[in-house]
């Protein structure tokens, strides 16, 4: 859809000299490589992590939520925190994925795949604060709207607790549907190019039988626009309704209205640091510079700041209608808050959340990788401590003086956090390893007209595709490299033959190799033009044989790989 | 399959020719098995009477016994009654009246059994007596049920027969009688008409009995005051609610001062009414629940209270005496003349400092006035320890010249001051046997250890003051192989009669007269108003009468005797001064004397002032902190931290007191409780506080100390954080008696207004949602009086009897994480009244002045005024949590309670984030059958004392006030089953019970004709945080001062 012409003013979107093959092995890489040494160490670090939170988890169910620091007076502090921080956090997959998509920004194609995998995995952290705060865990159901034959009984729906239930759920569910649609041509596409028998396996598995053909791409559009539509408001509604668990109560500090879209301008605050802080990481590591540019750095810094300004402006606004509704209660609760027992964790907020986006309104600092990668865990930690203080500041000190009293975590409080910051990173680690971190289909879909090769060709007024059956080499500097590898047809074939060996007429016999699924009597003809009669010679085709074939016949590039020939020509060399 | 191997059995086998080999191979039993040795013997065979069949009988049933035993599973029994005893029926509680006198607190109570055990303690309303059941008594039916109490009588610790104790009893006295050596009895007070006459007799069989009474807490100088001027060794009563103005010179009269259970009295006059209510002035150094209550209330040193005693009395009469007091002082002595000399006799002027010329003082001024509220014709017999004579008794047994020593009631070891010289002494008795329930100081060093019953096991009787009799009866068997005292005194004279016969001879003969002994066992109580008269020759009466024929009290010979020794007095206590640090000992509501230290309930009950539990501590005033470099301090989760101190008094010290900083604390003073640091016999977790008997030298409440920081920090279990009130008067609503008289309603209790379609109307009248009708059935409203409530807190142990609510432990206590559902919030005004706080607060402008304001609120004044606020579930008709339950667990009924159901409740606390109240309590823990929770809930014994009409919660879930609707629920049943339309005050809830001061009262506000319908018509009714919107069924009544400086 997307190959049409794009102004030469905007910067390409793929960097480098980028062709389709190559947006393929670029991505597939990190799924087809072995694992480095650094992966295996930062996995560690995140397992241990995660199971010391399991260890945690366990603790408390077993012997109480008195092992947290809770009391009579604060009832909710890290567990609702890190629940009300995992959720914002998530925003951001559903805000790039669907609203970008909507409004047909091209830029979200590089990081929607990682935002949206972000999303789903710090829900999954978020949904296990709801189920492990409470007193009887076990007893978690109760609050599904069940049947009665369950043993429950029907629910409280004027609660906002209620509402979360639903929100999430609904949430979570549509977010995977959504990721997992757009992973499917992706999925396919490592299918193809898989090569051991057992990931083949998993990934034809996975992928849902995805074939590629036109059908499969107009429903494939059909589903994204659809699901795009349901997501966009969900962007709005869940995190609308985790703040109705504070605005709907009568505590002061809690109950405001403003907090809807402050709450919705602080996920998608979060949410973008997030993704800020994980791609700088992901670019770096799966060496993806050419696909997460500066450019979408700076554009999800630019989105930071305007969310971070929107987010001072409601703490302000929030300060501003205390004093003006006259409740001393009210006042007393911002007062305390800015400057009672827990002023440091308003002035962190204040200054992370509120101060620190505002240089962004410097191109240079903007566009500065560590410095955007600073900022975005500042910004994470400041909205940690939003949360915090709009919960323990709030509770600590309500309505009669005399249950006011403070709140300090305990061990376990911190080790269920750090639990599934562990458990987070474990699983964004494993699909680091396993999925295809960009959307590479969509990112196809836009090389044509975003991708710095073909702007060059379009600026040179060169053609951009040239398929060259004689060796004329390209003499244009863009395709430089390339030049070597797209040698004449007589290189190309004697470095064939060297591998899969001559074929000696007088010794051996030519094998009908139109036996072979895929292999036409076009091919045949062509094979045997190539100096190729045999199943044997076909059988002791790998990866790089097939390149070669690719770019020697030119015609139906992937299909001996994807039929995989040489497999088909043992099995029939065996049968003779 | 078969195998080819062959497995040999030992190295022999590889020699084929070994011969044992070869034996053992051929033979199944190598050695020959004497058959014949017990088949041979045919004549001894057939002789027997085992035949086959026993034999095989005899196989069988060990066989089944074997796997019988082994099979054992846990058992649980249940045992149905084989003959039902009569009046118990399971599920319906029996009350049975009695008495509770352990030498300490006297009250007459009603106990409620169910299924044969008693499991609630209430008041005994037919009892004319002032006080009802304090926190104590309340709390004195778990102390039945204590897992470490003596289960059987001990000789040297190790378990006896009792046989073997009444025999090296009886054998003792035997051969004492009529020996040089005397027969000691060391007991507490018992005020009881059959155990004085059973001592008498016991003196009488064998002679040189000498019996001393032993207080633990001394009422000696008012005792020693009160039989100098009547002749008789008693202490005066006094009807506080006869008083209008009430002047009290450190005396602490709404605890325990001289019996304490007054403060019913009290609370009657301080509920304003017709215009009039009393006008209450303390002078005293701790801020004490008495002070806390009084209109005018003067911090001063106990040397200048003395002082201010001898000058009060002076201006009464128109002497002078020397000696200066601060101006504060001064002005209210000259107030109080003012307003005593407007009406002489409604005045009553009362003193603790045990000093006797204080105490004649006071006698003398109420004399002199004439005072309608001292009432010295039926005076009160609950304290009549004797400090000479435990004096000389010591002396005694240090010289050798005591046979025996038996002692009762009393546990010397722990509450003498010089233990050391009475541990001398005990060791040169040649046999002592100490009555007690627990192991204790002194069972450690006496020779036998006599298990003593608890009073719920006992018969007894008592006489609280002249005339007013009470019997105590056991209402459950005893628990354990135990003994009461008077049992065995009567079983070592030699008398066949059980104590009860002889409780039952002694009422027949010489109390009852013609009245029914069954009705008064039935009643509790007996007042014998008729009998007195007859005893004009008493001399308290004699002289009462004087008194009431002389009231100006200005001339007749009759003085002149009088006022010689009066005179003397006033000079030396107008001449008394201390150096130093005044040391006042006094006991906490609590603990009291400490009798009941392994008692979980009250151990984890908050001191109504200071809110801390667990823990007695040294208070000083913020300037002397800041002298002696005392610091108070919150850690990270909220819990109070105070520094160590070091006390000295007379060279005996104190090491490790921890300090609380007390707000109205007089400068230069000290306060400490007694009854805590009791070491033996205790568990672990109840092992609390520093002994302050060790200062309590003399007998004197106070002292002169020396006091030093000592290093280290104590960590406070304390309830309540924040001590003031930060100007919002809405809380707690006061005014002064004479805006209330003079001004409308509207103005001293200010409704909350909102703004509607931008008019100002009341905030109760704008609604989100339609009301239900209530108007049908029962709706249940719950009133608290905020100046009938003393803040004593009987209310709060009689609600955690009543629910099963749980003893969480001192380390959870100081994680704010307390449980009882009705708690007495304690507010100081942070300048010297909540006025001026009001006003400071409305006068802030702008945030700054607003942040430091606030912080200088947050600490109280040198002398706050004070404010007591029960505070339990408001059960709110619009309540913030039924909304935000997910489950539904929590929902209201048509009865206006709010319920929880704890089953349905999974646990997400929301409701308790979003009680404005914060009221709710939530299970962190499991709290029974728990290990790390070892109070009553964790064993068999502890467990008898759970009401079986409430759950007992498991973890995770939340819990709250009820409205004991376990109570509301029978009383309505009840009505139904008999057909008939409940009566108001049918209808009770266990604190409204418990109040005896009719600070609580609880109905059904559908009734028109009842009491709650009409005080919620009051104009000093309100709702707390009314402006919130969410319509409580419990409301608070204004409190009115009774200040001329309004």
């Amino acid at each position: 859809m997307a190959s049409h012409y794009e102004a030469p003013i905007r910067k390409p979107l793929v960097l480098g000299d980028k062709g389709y093959h190559d947006v393929s092995v670029d991505i597939a890489g990190p799924v087809e490589r072995r694992a480095n040494k650094q992966w295996w160490i930062v996995f560690s670090i995140a397992l241990a992590a995660f199971l010391w939170g399991v260890g945690c988890i366990v603790y408390t169910i077993s012997t109480g939520i008195g092992t947290w620091g809770l009391n009579k007076t604060v009832g909710w502090a890290w567990d609702i925190t890190n629940f009300v921080w995992w959720v914002g956090i998530g925003h951001a997959g559903t805000l790039i994925s669907a609203v970008l998509l909507l409004f047909r920004q091209k830029w979200r194609m590089a990081i929607n795949r990682s935002a949206e995998a972000m999303t789903i995995f710090s829900v999954i952290q978020a949904g296990l604060f709801p189920v492990i705060h409470m007193g009887r865990p076990w007893l978690g159901y109760w609050v599904l709207p069940i049947p009665n034959q369950f043993g429950s009984l029907w629910v409280n729906f004027n609660s906002p607790l209620l509402w979360d239930v639903f929100a999430i759920s609904t949430y979570l569910s549509v977010s995977l549907v959504f990721w997992w649609t757009g992973l499917l041509p992706d999925f396919a596409m490592i299918r193809d190019r898989a090569v051991k028998p057992f990931q083949k396996k998993i990934y034809s598995l996975v992928s849902f039988g995805w074939t590629g053909r036109a059908k499969d791409w107009q429903r494939f559009e059909e589903v994204s626009l659809v699901l795009a539509g349901l997501a966009t408001p969900l962007v709005l509604s869940v995190h609308t309704i985790v703040s109705f668990d504070f605005a709907t109560s009568v505590i002061p500090g809690w109950h405001t209205t403003i907090f809807p879209p402050y709450f919705v301008a602080g996920a998608v605050f979060s949410g973008f640091a997030m993704v800020q802080t994980l791609l700088i990481i992901m670019r770096k590591v799966c060496n993806l510079e050419d696909y997460i540019t500066v450019q979408h750095i700076e554009l999800m810094n630019i989105i930071i700041m305007v969310t971070g300004s929107i987010v001072g402006c409601a703490y302000i606004t929030e300060l501003f209608i205390a004093w003006y509704s006259g409740v001393e209660y009210e006042q007393y609760a911002f007062l305390n808050r800015a400057t009672g027992p827990y002023w440091w964790s308003y002035l962190l907020m204040m200054s992370c959340n509120v101060v620190s986006p505002q240089i962004m309104w410097f191109k240079k600092i903007r566009t500065s990788i560590v410095v955007s990668f600073i900022i975005s865990i500042v910004v994470n930690v400041g909205m940690w401590f939003e949360r915090f203080v709009i919960i323990v500041t709030s509770l600590h000190r309500d309505y009669l003086p005399s249950s006011w009293t403070m709140f300090s975590p305990t061990f376990v409080d911190i080790g269920i956090f750090i639990g599934t910051l562990g458990f987070f990173f474990t699983l964004f680690l494993l699909y680091a390893r396993t999925f295809p971190v960009i959307a590479q289909a969509e990112v196809k879909s836009i090389l044509k007209s975003s991708g710095e090769r073909f702007k060059k060709l379009r600026d040179a007024g060169q053609p951009l595709y040239k398929i060259s059956k004689n060796a004329t080499a390209a003499s244009t500097a863009v395709v430089e490299e390339k030049t070597e590898a797209v040698e004449t047809g007589n290189e190309q074939v004697s470095s064939l033959l060297d591998t899969l060996g001559a074929f000696d007429a007088t010794k051996e016999t030519a094998d009908d190799l139109k036996k072979v699924k895929g292999i036409g009597p076009q091919m045949e003809q062509t094979l045997n033009q190539i100096g190729i009669f045999t199943f044997a010679q076909v059988g002791r085709m790998t990866e790089k044989e097939y390149d070669l074939l690719d770019e020697i016949t030119g015609s139906f590039p992937g299909r001996a790989q994807r039929d995989d020939w040489a497999g088909q020509a043992n099995r029939l060399n065996n049968k003779n | 399959m078969a195998s080819n191997k062959k497995y040999w059995k030992s190295e022999a086998e590889l020699h084929p020719n070994d011969s044992i080999v070869e034996a053992l191979r051929q033979n199944e039993f190598p050695e020959e098995i004497p058959v014949d040795d017990f088949l041979g013997d045919k004549e001894g065979l057939s002789a027997t009477a085992t035949n086959r069949r026993d034999f095989l009988k005899y196989i069988g049933f060990s066989t089944a016994a074997a796997s019988l035993a082994a099979c054992e599973g846990p058992v649980r029994k249940s045992i149905p009654y084989v003959v039902k005893p009569e009046n118990i029926i399971p599920g319906i509680a029996n009350y049975y009246a009695t008495t509770i006198a352990n030498g300490f607190d006297f009250a007459n109570v009603l106990v409620k059994t169910r299924e044969g055990r008693p499991i609630k303690i209430e008041n005994n309303t037919d009892a004319k007596l002032g006080g009802g059941a304090n926190a104590r008594v309340q709390a004195s039916v778990l102390s039945l049920y204590d897992s470490t109490r003596i289960q059987g009588p001990l000789a040297s610790g190790e378990p006896v027969y009792w046989s073997d104790l009444d025999k090296a009893a009886k054998d003792k006295l035997a051969a004492l009688k009529n020996s040089g050596k005397q027969i000691a009895l060391l007991t507490q007070t018992y005020a009881s008409p059959s155990t004085d006459r059973l001592i008498s007799e016991f003196t009488a069989a064998f002679g040189n009995v000498n019996h001393v009474t032993y207080d633990a807490i001394s009422e000696d100088a008012a005792l020693n005051a009160f039989e100098a001027r009547y002749g008789k060794r008693a202490l005066p009563n006094y009807n506080f609610d006869k008083a209008d103005v009430i002047v009290s010179f450190g005396a602490d009269f709404l605890a325990d001062w001289q019996g304490g259970g007054f403060d019913s009295g009290y609370s009657k006059g301080r509920v304003p009414k017709n215009g009039k209510m009393s006008r209450h002035y303390q002078f005293e150094a701790n801020m004490s629940l008495t002070g806390a209550n009084a209109d005018k209330r003067v911090p001063l040193a106990p040397s200048n209270q003395k002082l201010a005693l001898a000058k009060l009395y002076s201006k009464l009469n128109g002497t002078s005496v020397g000696g200066d007091l601060d101006e504060a002082a001064e002005r209210a002595i000259d107030n109080i003349v003012t307003e005593i000399a407007k009406n002489k006799s409604a005045a009553l002027v009362v003193t603790g400092l045990e000093d006797e010329n204080a105490q004649a003082v006071a006698l003398a001024i109420n004399e002199m006035l004439s005072s309608r509220a001292m009432d010295v014709s039926s005076p009160r017999y609950v304290r009549q320890g004797n400090i000479n004579a435990l004096n000389q008794l010591i002396t005694d047994m240090k010289s050798g010249s005591i046979g025996a020593l038996i002692m009762d009631g009393v546990n010397p070891m722990y509450s003498l001051p010089n233990a050391e010289d009475f541990l001398e002494g005990i060791e040169k008795v040649d046999l002592s046997i100490t009555f007690s329930t627990n192991w204790n100081e002194t069972t450690a060093v006496s020779n036998y250890t006599a298990a003593s019953n608890h009073y719920l096991e006992s018969w007894g009787d008592a006489q609280l003051f002249e005339g007013h009799f009470s019997l105590t009866q056991p209402t459950i068997k005893e628990l354990f192989d135990t003994r009461q005292f008077q049992t065995c005194l009567l079983n070592w004279m030699g008398n066949e009669k059980s104590y009860y016969e002889y409780v039952k001879e002694t009422w027949t003969t010489s109390v009852l007269g013609d009245a029914n002994w069954d009705k008064a066992l039935h009643d509790g109580v007996f007042s014998a108003a008729d009998m007195i008269v007859s005893g004009t020759s008493d001399p308290v009466d004699a002289i009462q009468n004087t008194v009431d024929k002389e009231p100006a009290l200005t001339n007749g010979e009759a003085e002149e005797k009088d006022i010689l020794p009066i005179a003397n007095a006033v000079q030396s206590l107008a001449a008394s001064s201390m150096e130093g640090m005044e040391l006042t000992l006094y006991s906490k509501v609590g603990m009291g004397d400490g009798q009941q230290a392994s008692n979980p309930w009250l151990q984890e009950f908050p001191d109504p002032i200071s809110r801390v539990c667990w823990d007695n501590y040294v208070t000083v005033s913020k300037s002397d902190a800041q002298m002696l470099d005392f610091v108070n301090e919150h850690v990270a989760n909220g819990g109070m931290d105070g520094s160590y101190a070091n006390i000295t008094v007379n060279g005996v010290s104190l090491d490790n007191v921890p300090v609380v900083i007390q707000p109205g604390q007089a400068e230069g003073t000290l306060g400490l409780s007694l009854g805590y640091g009791k070491e033996v016999g205790l568990k672990e977790e109840m092992k609390v506080g520093v002994n302050a008997f060790k200062l309590y030298q003399g007998f004197s409440n106070i002292q002169t100390a020396t006091i030093e920081k000592a290093t280290g920090m104590h960590e406070f279990a304390s309830v309540q954080l924040h001590k003031t009130l930060m100007g919002r008067g809405d809380i707690i609503k006061e005014t002064t008696l004479e805006v209330f008289n003079t001004k409308d309603h509207s103005e001293w209790n200010h409704q909350p207004q909102v703004s509607l379609n931008h008019q100002e109307v009341p905030a109760t009248t704008v609604d989100l949602w339609d009301s239900f009708d209530r108007s049908i059935g029962h709706h249940f409203n719950m009133s608290i009086d905020l100046n009938a409530c003393t803040g004593c807190g009987a209310c709060v142990i009689a609600c955690h009897a009543e629910n099963n609510v749980p003893v969480v432990g001192k380390a959870e206590v100081r994680m704010s994480r307390d449980m009882h559902w009705l708690r007495i919030d304690r507010y100081y005004s942070s300048e010297d009244t909540f006025e001026e706080d009001n006003s400071k607060k409305d006068e802030f402008s702008g945030a700054f002045e607003s942040k430091s304001g606030f912080e200088e609120m947050e600490d109280p004044a040198a002398n706050p005024q004070v404010a007591f606020q029960p505070v339990m579930c408001q059960h709110c008709n619009h309540a913030p949590c039924e909304t935000v339950c997910p489950v539904a667990a929590t929902s209201h009924s048509r009865q206006g309670q709010n319920h929880m159901a704890y089953n349905r409740c999974v646990g997400t606390r929301y409701c308790a984030n979003n009680c404005p109240y914060k009221v709710r309590r939530f299970n962190w823990f499991l709290y029974n059958n728990n290990d790390e929770f070892d109070y009553n809930m964790n064993n068999d014994l502890g467990k008898m004392v759970i009401n079986p009409d409430v759950n007992v919660r498991s973890r995770g879930v939340m819990e709250k006030c009820s409205m004991c609707i376990q109570m509301t629920q029978k009383t309505i049943l009840d009505a139904k089953r008999e057909g008939r339309i409940i009566k108001d005050g049918e209808f009770q809830t266990a604190c409204s019970n418990a109040c005896s001061n009719g600070a609580i009262v609880f109905g059904d506000v559908n009734d028109a004709e009842s009491e709650v319908a009409e005080l919620v018509e009051s104009d000093r009714m309100y709702h707390l945080l009314e402006s919130v919107g969410t319509k409580p069924n419990v409301f608070y009544h204004v409190k009115v001062r009774n200040t001329n400086e309004a």
